[in-house]
C-alpha cells in the first residue's frame, strides 16, 4: 500500500468521525447535525442504546445525529462537557440518575442538577438483586437473616460508588438495618465476574446483565426494585411483594444544558417521541433485551425533581 | 460435539457475503491498526451500529475481521517507522525497527505475519475446543490473583525492555504516577488534576502514546537529519524474505508465546498490550541468544507478535461464555452480539451453537486471508522505510495530529500528545525506555482496583496475597525476578547499548 492511499484513508476516517456535514437550508432548528454525547465507555448499555438511537435518528430531526463517546470520571466528564456547551440544542447528553440526580447532589462536581433541562426519557431498568447459586441464602428473607447473624460478612459486588448497585444496596441496608460489605469493581461486567468466581455472594444489576445467568441457574434472582415484575423475569418477585419497599429506576434519558430555548426543547422532545416508535428502533431495542418507557419533557422533568428530592433525603439520612 | 457443530457452521462459509464482509473488515482493520492513533476499539465502536441492521452472519464477521486486522496492522509501522500503530505492538517495535534499520525490513514484516497467523490459528482452536473449561479456570481468578498478575507484568516489563532494569523501573514508576491523574476509581475524588477539567478523565493514553513514540521519534530524526545529508541516511535494503529455517527456529518461541497470549486473553481484563510483553520477556529469558534481543532478533519479533495476536480469539472466550468482556474491544463486540439477538452468557452456545461455529469457521478462514493478503502487501510495505524522510515524517506528523484528535474529538488531547513528544524525546536522550511507561499507565488502573478490592475484602490485611494459592505463587515468581534482576545488575558491568535510541 502506498503512503498516499493510507493518507487519504486516514483523512476519510477523520472526516467520518468528526467533521460536520454540509449545513441544511432550513432556517429553523435543527440546521446542523446534533451531537449525542454518551458519558460512558463503549460496550455498556448506554453506548449500545446510543448506537441504536443515533442510527435511526435522522428522519425524525431532519438532521443526522452524531454519537460521541466522552467517558471518564464515572460519567462526570461527559456531563460536565455538555453542561458547559452552548445552550442551543445541538449538544445533548445521554444521562441517567447517577450522573444527573445523585452525584451532583452528594459530590463536589463541576455541574449541578440545575445545569440540565430534561428532554425525554427513553426507558428504564429496575435493579435485580441476585445471589450466587451456592451462596448461603436464596431469597430475600434468608439474605437479610444471614446479614443480621453475620454482620459485615455478606460481601457483595458493587459497580461504582454512588452508582446503581451502590444506591439500591444502601437502600436495602438502611431499610433492614443490616451491615454488608460492598466491593467496588467499576462496572457490571467485572462485578458479575467476581460474583460468579466466588469472591462475592450477591449483586444487584440491570436485567440485561443478570437475566441470562438467572435463566441458566448460575445466579438466583432475589427481587426487583420495580412496582411490577419484569416481563422477561416473571419468576423473580418485586422487593415490595416481599415486604421491602425498594423502588429504584435506572432511567436512560436525553438532557440539554440549562438555558436552551423552550421551543428547541419541545422540538427535541417531540422528535424523540416519534423516534421511539420507529420500527427498526423497536426491533433493535428488543434484541438487546431492552424496551421503551417514553416520557416527554414535562413528565420527565417532574419525575426527576421527585427522584432528586428522594435521593437527597436518603443520603442525608445516611450521613 | 464441537466437530459436528463446526460442520454445521461451515455452511456459513458458503455465503459469499459473509466472506466478503470478513475480508473487507480485515483489510480495513489492517489500515486502522497501521495508522498510529486510529485504534481497533475506535474502528469497531464507530462501525458497530452499522452492523445492527445487517445479518448476524455478515455483520459479526465484519467486526471480527477489523479486530484481527487491527492487532496485526499495528506491527507494520512498529517495524517500518519504529512507531507502534497500537499499544499492543510496542514490543514488536524493539526488534522489528532494529531489523528495518539494518535493511532487513522484509524479513521482520514476514516474521511478524507468520507469527501472527500461527498464533491466531492456535488460539482460535483453543477457543473452539476448550473455551468452556478455560473460561471456568479464568473466572476463578480473584482480586488478589489479579493484583499479583499486574505486578508480575510490570516487573517483567521493567526488566526486559531497556538497557538496565533500574531505568526500566524508573519508566514504570513514572507511568504509574501519570496513571493516577484523574478520578479516583473508587471514591470519585479528583487526583492531581490541578483544577483542569480536561484532566478529570485522566491523561488519555492514545494521544500520549502517539506523542511519545511517533513524534519523539521524528524529533530525534529531525535532529539527526539536521546534521547529515538526506542521502546518507538511506539504508541499503535487502529483498530477502524469511527462510524456512528461520521460521522453524522461531517456532518454539511462537508456540510458547501463543500459549501465553491465549491464557492471558481468556483472563478478563488483561489484553494484547500485556501479553506481548510477557511473551517477549519469556522468549528473551529462554533464548539461546538473548544478547541479540533489542538489536534485531527475528525471534523477538515472533515472540511479541504471537503474544498479542493469540489474545484476540481467546478474549472472545469470557465474552461469549460469561458475557464478560475482557477489554474495551470485546466490550464493543459484546454490544454487537446483543444487537444481533445473540445474548452472550451461559446459554449462548446452547441456543445459537451453529451460528457461533459459523463465526469460528470464518475466523479460521480470515487467518488464511491474512497470510495471503499480508504476503502480497509486504512487497510494497517494506518500501515505506525507503521513502525519503523529508516526505515520510511530515506525513506521519499530519497523521499523528489527526489520530490524536479523533480519539475523543478533544483539542486538549493535542497538548497531551505534544507533552508526550517532549517527554519521549527527553527519555530517548537519557536512554530510558519508553514502553514501560506506556504499559504501566495502561495497567495501573487495573492494579489499583484489584489491590484496593483485595484490601477491602481482607479488611486491610496484606496477608490475603499469601493465603490465596494463585496469588502466593505469582508473588514468589515476582520476588524471584526482582532478586535476579538485582543480582544481575550488581554482578555485571553496565551494558552500553540501548534499542530505544534511533
Amino acid at each position: 500500500m502506498t503512503m498516499r492511499s493510507t493518507t487519504s484513508l486516514a483523512i476519510g476516517a477523520v472526516l467520518m468521525l468528526g467533521a460536520p456535514a454540509p449545513l441544511a437550508m432550513a432556517a429553523e432548528f435543527p440546521e446542523k447535525p446534533i451531537t449525542f454525547v454518551t458519558p460512558y465507555p463503549p460496550g455498556g448499555s448506554h453506548s449500545l442504546h446510543a448506537g441504536i438511537i443515533t442510527t435511526v435518528a435522522e428522519p425524525y430531526f431532519g438532521q443526522p445525529m452524531i454519537s460521541v463517546i466522552r467517558s471518564g470520571g464515572g460519567g462526570a466528564v461527559g456531563a460536565t462537557e455538555v453542561s458547559k456547551s452552548g445552550a442551543d440544542g445541538y449538544t445533548v447528553l445521554f444521562g441517567d440518575p447517577t450522573i444527573n440526580s445523585l452525584r451532583p447532589q452528594v459530590e463536589d462536581l463541576p455541574y449541578t442538577t440545575e445545569d440540565f433541562i430534561p428532554v425525554a426519557r427513553i426507558n428504564y431498568s429496575p435493579a435485580v438483586f441476585v445471589a450466587r447459586a451456592d451462596a448461603p441464602f436464596d431469597d430475600l428473607a434468608s439474605m437479610i437473616a444471614y446479614a443480621k447473624e453475620n454482620p459485615g460478612d455478606l460481601v457483595y459486588s458493587n459497580d461504582n460508588v454512588n452508582g446503581f448497585t451502590y444506591t439500591v444496596f444502601e437502600l436495602l441496608k438502611m431499610n433492614t438495618d443490616t451491615d454488608m460489605k460492598g466491593i467496588v469493581y467499576g462496572g457490571g461486567g467485572p462485578a458479575v465476574q467476581k460474583l460468579l468466581g466466588g469472591e462475592t455472594m450477591a449483586y444487584a444489576g440491570a436485567p440485561s446483565v443478570v437475566g441470562e445467568h438467572i435463566k441458566a441457574g448460575t445466579l438466583t434472582g432475589i427481587c426487583t426494585t420495580d412496582f411490577e415484575r419484569w416481563e422477561s423475569l416473571p419468576d423473580v418477585p418485586t422487593c415490595g411483594e416481599l415486604g421491602e419497599e425498594i423502588i429504584f429506576h435506572f432511567w436512560r434519558g436525553v438532557l440539554v444544558p440549562a438555558g436552551t430555548p423552550d421551543d428547541v426543547v419541545a422540538k427535541l422532545s417531540a422528535g424523540f417521541e416519534e423516534l421511539v416508535k420507529d420500527e427498526g428502533f423497536l426491533r433493535l431495542i428488543g434484541r438487546i433485551n431492552s424496551r421503551v418507557d417514553f416520557l416527554g419533557a414535562e413528565a420527565f422533568g417532574a419525575l426527576m425533581a421527585e427522584e432528586q428530592a428522594q435521593l437527597k433525603a436518603v443520603y442525608d439520612n445516611l450521613n | 460435539m464441537p466437530v459436528e457443530a463446526i460442520a454445521h457452521g461451515l455452511a456459513v462459509l458458503a455465503d459469499p457475503m459473509a466472506l466478503a464482509a470478513a475480508f473487507l473488515g480485515l483489510a480495513a482493520g489492517i489500515v486502522v491498526g497501521a495508522l498510529p492513533g486510529l485504534t481497533a476499539t475506535m474502528a469497531v465502536a464507530v462501525l458497530a451500529p452499522f452492523t445492527f441492521f445487517m445479518d448476524a452472519t455478515v455483520g459479526i464477521p465484519f467486526l471480527l475481521g477489523i479486530y484481527k486486522g487491527a492487532i496485526y496492522g499495528g506491527s507494520i509501522p512498529a517495524i517500518t517507522i519504529n512507531t507502534p500503530g497500537t499499544a499492543a505492538a510496542a514490543a514488536t517495535a524493539i526488534d522489528g525497527a532494529a531489523l528495518a534499520r539494518q535493511g532487513l525490513g522484509r524479513k521482520a514484516l514476514e516474521m511478524s505475519l507468520v507469527a501472527s497467523v500461527v498464533a491466531d490459528l492456535l488460539a482460535t482452536l483453543v477457543l473452539i475446543f476448550v473455551a468452556a473449561p478455560l473460561a471456568s479456570v479464568a473466572i476463578g481468578f480473584g482480586s488478589p490473583d489479579f493484583t499479583m498478575l499486574y505486578l508480575f507484568a510490570l516487573v517483567m516489563i521493567a526488566g526486559v525492555s531497556g538497557s538496565s532494569a533500574a531505568k526500566g523501573a524508573f519508566a514504570v514508576a513514572l507511568g504509574v504516577l501519570l496513571a493516577c491523574v484523574g478520578f479516583d476509581p473508587m471514591s470519585g475524588a479528583s487526583r492531581l488534576t490541578f483544577g483542569v477539567i480536561d484532566l478529570w478523565g485522566g491523561i488519555s493514553l492514545v494521544p500520549l502514546l502517539i506523542g511519545m513514540f511517533a513524534l519523539s521519534e521524528i524529533l530525534v530524526q529531525a535532529e539527526r537529519l539536521g546534521r547529515e545529508k538526506l542521502a546518507q541516511v538511506r539504508v541499503e535494503m535487502s529483498a530477502a524474505g524469511i527462510t524456512r529455517g528461520e521460521v522453524r527456529g522461531a517456532m518454539p518461541t511462537i508456540l510458547r508465546s501463543s500459549g501465553i497470549g491465549a491464557f492471558l486473553g481468556a483472563l478478563p481484563g488483561l489484553g494484547a498490550e500485556v501479553s506481548c510483553w510477557l511473551a517477549y520477556g519469556m522468549a528473551k529469558r529462554r533464548s539461546r541468544d538473548p544478547a541479540q534481543y533489542g538489536k534485531g532478533s527475528l525471534e523477538g519479533v515472533a515472540a511479541a507478535e504471537a503474544g498479542n495476536n493469540a489474545v484476540c480469539p481467546a478474549a472472545l472466550i469470557p465474552m461469549m461464555v460469561f458475557g464478560i468482556p475482557g477489554d474495551t474491544i470485546t466490550a464493543v463486540l459484546l454490544g454487537a452480539f446483543m444487537a444481533q439477538g445473540l445474548l452472550p452468557g451461559p446459554l449462548l452456545f446452547e441456543q445459537h451453537g451453529p451460528v457461533l461455529y459459523g463465526f469460528f469457521a470464518i475466523l479460521l478462514v480470515t487467518n488464511a486471508m491474512l497470510l495471503v493478503f499480508g504476503l502480497g502487501a509486504i512487497r510494497y510495505l517494506r518500501h515505506i522505510t525507503a521513502i525519503p524522510p523529508g516526505v515520510l515524517y511530515p506525513s506521519v506528523i499530519a497523521l499523528c495530529f489527526a489520530g490524536a484528535f479523533a480519539v475523543n474529538n478533544a483539542v486538549f488531547d493535542w497538548w497531551i500528545m505534544l507533552a508526550g513528544a517532549l517527554l519521549g524525546y527527553a527519555m530517548r536522550k537519557a536512554d530510558v525506555p519508553i514502553p514501560p511507561l506506556v504499559i504501566a499507565m495502561l495497567l495501573t488502573p487495573g492494579l489499583e482496583n484489584s489491590l484496593r478490592q483485595s484490601l477491602t475484602l481482607s479488611d486491610g490485611s496484606l496477608l490475603i496475597f499469601v493465603t490465596e494459592p494463585i496469588s502466593a505463587t505469582l508473588l514468589a515468581v515476582v520476588a524471584g525476578i526482582v532478586g535476579f534482576l538485582g543480582w544481575r545488575s550488581l554482578s555485571t558491568p553496565r551494558p552500553s547499548e540501548n534499542q530505544q535510541g534511533a
